[in-house]
């Protein structure tokens, strides 16, 4: 019998888990949303907050993946993430640095959306260091 | 570092898929190792090692710029 890859092993659960967890997290935030109107005071950040859970479950899937791929895989999503960590505070601090002279404050979206958007770009200049 | 991964794949007949599997990597990670561009750990040096049947040091060649 052929034995196991345990690094294609690893993609699958990573595919399986992944998808189960954005199933899960579109259902809870259009619950959240749907629910965050009939409440009021602390429970209206306490729904706000329920879609982290299903994140959470992201989170973990992407830890659970990289402790199961292979080495070079492993080192091309940590090198990508640090890159993204490393762009995502430099132009937060940039920005955070100019709001003291009049520039329009900004949604903190805008800092998660700078970080996904870092972690594409580092993935691929990463990508093409090992082709 | 330099290393003898492509012809020793080639006199076993196997194809990168049949290496990756047997080694417990993806593909794109034997391409990469073929081609020089990445310097595996001792583990997977010493996996390679088990599966040609060869001492380390016949399969990667230290290189006077290697760190």
């Amino acid at each position: 019998m052929k034995p196991v890859n345990p690094a294609y092993q690893a993609g699958r659960r990573y595919t399986v888990e992944f998808g189960l967890s954005i199933v899960a997290y579109v259902i809870v935030i259009f619950l959240s949303r749907l629910l965050w109107h009939t409440a009021s005071g602390g429970w209206q950040i306490a729904i706000a907050l329920v879609p982290l859970i299903p994140v959470a479950f992201v989170v973990v899937a992407v830890a659970r993946f990289l402790g199961g791929t292979d080495e070079l895989v492993r080192r091309k999503i940590v090198e990508s993430l640090a890159l993204a960590g490393v762009a995502t505070a430099l132009l937060a601090l940039t920005y955070g640095l100019m709001e003291g002279d009049g520039i329009p404050k900004l949604s903190a979206w805008w800092t998660y959306a700078t970080f996904m958007v870092s972690w594409i770009v580092a993935t691929v200049f990463v990508r093409r260091r090992f082709q | 570092m330099k290393n003898r991964l492509k012809v020793l794949r080639a006199e076993n007949n196997w194809s990168q898929a049949e290496l990756a599997d047997r080694i417990g990597v993806v593909r794109q990670t034997v391409i990469a190792l073929e081609a020089g561009k990445y310097a595996p750990s001792l583990p997977l040096a010493f996996k390679l090692s088990k599966v040609f049947g060869k001492p380390v040091e016949d399969i990667f060649i230290a290189e006077e710029t290697d760190p």
